[in-house]
């Protein structure tokens, strides 16, 4: 005896058959009354289905929207990596100020270590890393110096870098960093109160 | 049926949809209101037919889309929001009859005014419940699958994207909720 379509036939009421399934069930239901019957069995039970009255919403729905509006939290959920970039943004300061931190123990470290050659104690080591120590201007010099003027700075600056030596740029350097943490913090300032704006504009939208 | 389906020389709802979502994406609650003017309708009667009670259902539905406005940054346009948002209802309305676990009161049970005779009426409306009943009594996750073909038109491949099961499970359930039914309801299949 031939196979029964009985598991093909919801997908056939449904329209959900293609190809050569749809062409033998199809041929199928032509002959066989067992098939065809249960068919229109199921077609009968969907309309008694769609008899079953759909809900008529008391509520209006100019209500509805307005009841759903109130009761909307103030924040929508952020995708995770959403999240861990807003997170990241917000710590931003605080990695700047570690790096101002690590930049100035960085540099302490350094002018001591300078001085310490500049008096002798490192010997060898010291002519090499810096030859012009005798020349009576250090790290520390200049950090004092730029604390004074810009211009005393500079002119101290110069003179170190022509006196030579590796240790010779470290002023340079430690101008160069404090800078770009500057620029960065000020940008991350700006941004802030940018953002922080348009949130205000948005909400103020939302609310008119 | 769907909001996709745009003709011809109309307007393309598409875009407009689209473009509302992007705006409630970014926490435009005007725009979130937009979409739940159109999709209030549907979410509430998936809700009233998975749970049977229309207070409940209007309430459910409500917390579907806050859960919604909540997850909407999560939403990808890849499926149609309409699914997305059937699959948000559907599980409120699991959710809420867990809660509630008891059987649906009678009264809260909507019956529409007709113009039949007090006869016909009452027939209707014993025919009605009989068949709201019935599909209350399917497992959820068959009856999940029949509401959203039958009562909401939704395509196979659409059902298996709202509710996140393969097609031949999809096929499956209906085949079962339908012969569920089909036993139940024999009496009341012969004069449909």
């Amino acid at each position: 005896m031939k196979e029964h379509a009985t598991h093909w036939l919801g997908a056939y009421l449904d329209g959900e058959l293609r190809g050569l399934r749809l062409r033998w069930v199809e041929s199928h239901l032509k002959e066989c009354a067992v098939c065809h019957s249960e068919l229109e069995a199921l077609a009968r039970l969907r309309t008694l289905l769609l008899e079953s009255p759909a809900m008529e919403a008391a509520t209006p729905p100019e209500r509805f929207v307005a009841q759903v509006a109130l009761r909307l939290p103030r924040r929508q959920e952020q995708p995770p990596a959403q999240r861990a970039l807003e997170l990241s943004w917000r710590m931003v300061p605080i990695g700047l100020l570690f790096a101002l931190a690590f930049v100035q123990t960085a540099f302490t470290i350094a002018g001591v270590l300078q001085l310490a050659l500049s008096m002798g104690l490192g010997g060898e080591v010291g002519t090499l890393l810096f030859p012009g120590a005798g020349a009576g201007l250090s790290v520390p010099d200049v950090f004092s110096l730029s604390q004074a003027s810009l211009a005393g700075a500079l002119g101290a600056m110069v003179e170190l870098i022509q006196a030579g030596g590796a240790l010779a740029w470290l002023p340079v350097l430690y101008l160069s960093l404090l800078v770009v943490i500057g620029l960065l913090y000020w940008s991350w300032l700006a941004t802030w109160w940018a953002r922080r704006r348009h949130q205000q504009l948005t909400a103020s939208n939302n609310r008119g | 049926m769907m909001e996709g389906t745009a003709s011809g020389g109309k307007s393309r709802p598409v875009e407009t949809e689209l473009e509302l979502i992007k705006q409630a994406q970014q926490g435009d609650r005007r725009a979130f209101g937009q979409l739940v003017r159109r999709h209030r309708e549907g979410a509430v009667n998936v809700v009233y037919r998975m749970c049977g009670d229309a207070d409940l259902a209007e309430e459910a539905a409500q917390e579907a889309f806050i859960r919604a406005w909540t997850n909407l940054p999560r939403y990808k346009p890849r499926s149609p929001f309409r699914n997305w948002l059937y699959r948000i209802a559907t599980n409120v309305a699991v959710d809420a009859l867990r809660s509630q676990k008891e059987t649906v009161d009678v009264e809260t049970v909507y019956l529409p005014s007709t113009d039949e005779g007090p006869e016909e009426l009452a027939e209707t409306r014993e025919r009605g419940e009989r068949v709201r009943q019935a599909v209350l009594n399917l497992p959820q996750a068959s009856r999940s699958v029949l509401v959203l073909r039958e009562y909401e038109d939704l395509s196979y491949k659409e059902i298996a994207d709202t509710l996140g099961i393969p097609i031949g499970t999809v096929m499956s359930r209906l085949n079962y909720a339908r012969t569920l039914l089909r036993q139940t309801l024999t009496p009341y299949m012969e004069g449909a």
